[in-house]
């Protein structure tokens, strides 16, 4: 177990708000192909002028991947591609276009009476696939969804929403690693039988973390979401969104029961152990939508 | 006044979860460095403390808290508040 590290997510994800209305903008005037045509060109603009992220995908495709220079290549910008098409799908998912959009589920039927039930539930994700667009999805059970975020996230997703006189279709506890409201706030939402999600795989510069091997190295995970993941009563699912072509997804859900020894100290590396083998799998189908853009494994 | 028995267990139920000398529980003592926790630790708290006395914990409880003493204050007069057996 250790403290943060200086190469650890800094809480804060690239991306000005201009840039961001542009594809809004291209989305509902001109459709998904026109702003996935500006994607190709805006993504080729990230290789070289987001050096740390091309950097961490550069080591993924070499060092995890085991990729060839020139096969690097390519996967870098798509790569980039890929998560440019993973925030334009999401913001047409959550703009009224989520019917146009074809969803296939890999949804054990404990997790479906668990969603459909009265309790609330911890839903852990990751920086993989693109999660989001299935929030209007969790909607249809008629329960509050909360996204737990970094308080430097929060403050900008904030923003956007409000350029756009927009609602978001779920609400944020942020965290601020200089205070424990948020953990409060995660215990009143599950108590109220709310669904409460947040990622499993972001390391932030002052969160303890525990070293595990992911892909074949060794990776620090987060602490955290699985201390309160063991200790909370409400079940916790894993879940991932994966794309799996033009407007089309596979949401992959997973239950984790924890056991009454898992819910004290120490109990959180039995949930993470759980995630990380979980993570892998759904990874390992669609190694291009990983986009934890920072160095994760050591 | 609180009651010695009061404070036994509240010292009891720390060291074991912390896993610290109980010897080193003593009111005076600052809580946090004392325990050796973070903020991450402060769940186990909400924990030990929802489970062993029985009434909830809220955020605003651990404002103000520095001492074993402040502790034991803070655990007694919420036992008081609510009716909880001690």
């Amino acid at each position: 177990m250790r403290q943060g590290h200086p190469n650890d997510w800094s809480g804060k994800s690239r991306g000005g708000v201009a840039g961001y209305l542009v594809f809004v903008f291209f989305i509902r005037k001109l459709g998904l192909r026109a702003a996935y045509v500006l994607l190709a060109f805006v993504a080729l603009y990230f290789i070289p002028f987001s050096p740390s992220t091309t950097r961490a995908v550069w080591f993924y495709s070499r060092k995890i991947l085991g990729k060839s220079r020139l096969s690097s290549v390519i996967f870098l910008y798509t790569n980039y591609f890929n998560l440019g098409v993973a925030l334009i799908d999401k913001t047409a998912a959550s703009s009224g276009l989520y019917d146009n959009f074809t969803f296939q589920f890999d949804e054990p039927r404990d997790v479906s009476d668990i969603l459909a039930g009265n309790s609330g539930a911890l839903i852990i994700g990751a920086h993989f696939g693109n999660w989001e667009v299935g929030a209007p999805y969790f909607g249809k059970y008629g329960k509050k969804m909360n996204v737990v975020m970094i308080d430097a996230e929060y403050r900008n997703i904030k923003s956007l929403l409000e350029k756009q006189n927009k609602l978001s279709a779920f609400s944020v506890i942020p965290v601020s690693e200089d205070s424990i409201d948020h953990v409060f706030m995660i215990k009143d939402a599950i108590s109220r039988g709310e669904y409460v999600a947040m990622q499993g795989d972001r390391l932030t510069q002052k969160g303890k973390s525990y070293e595990s091997h992911f892909m074949g190295r060794r990776a620090s995970f987060p602490l955290g979401p699985f201390v309160l993941a063991s200790r909370t009563e409400a079940p916790v699912i894993f879940y991932f969104a994966i794309r799996e072509g033009f407007k089309r997804y596979k949401f992959v859900f997973r239950l984790f029961r924890p056991e009454e020894s898992v819910r004290r100290r120490g109990g959180e590396v039995n949930v993470l152990n759980a995630y990380i083998k979980e993570l892998e799998s759904a990874v390992r189908t669609a190694p291009e939508q990983w986009y934890n853009f920072y160095k994760f494994w050591l | 006044m609180i009651d010695q028995a009061l404070i036994n267990k509240i010292n009891s139920v720390l060291a074991e979860e912390f896993e610290v000398d109980v010897e080193k529980i003593v009111p005076e003592a600052p809580l946090m460095q004392t325990l050796d926790l973070d903020s991450l630790d402060l769940v186990d708290m909400v924990v030990l403390i929802e489970h062993n006395f029985g009434f909830t914990v809220v955020a605003k409880d651990f404002v103000g808290i520095k001492t074993f003493n402040d502790f034991y204050h803070f655990i007694n007069n919420r036992l008081n508040e609510t009716g909880a057996p001690k």
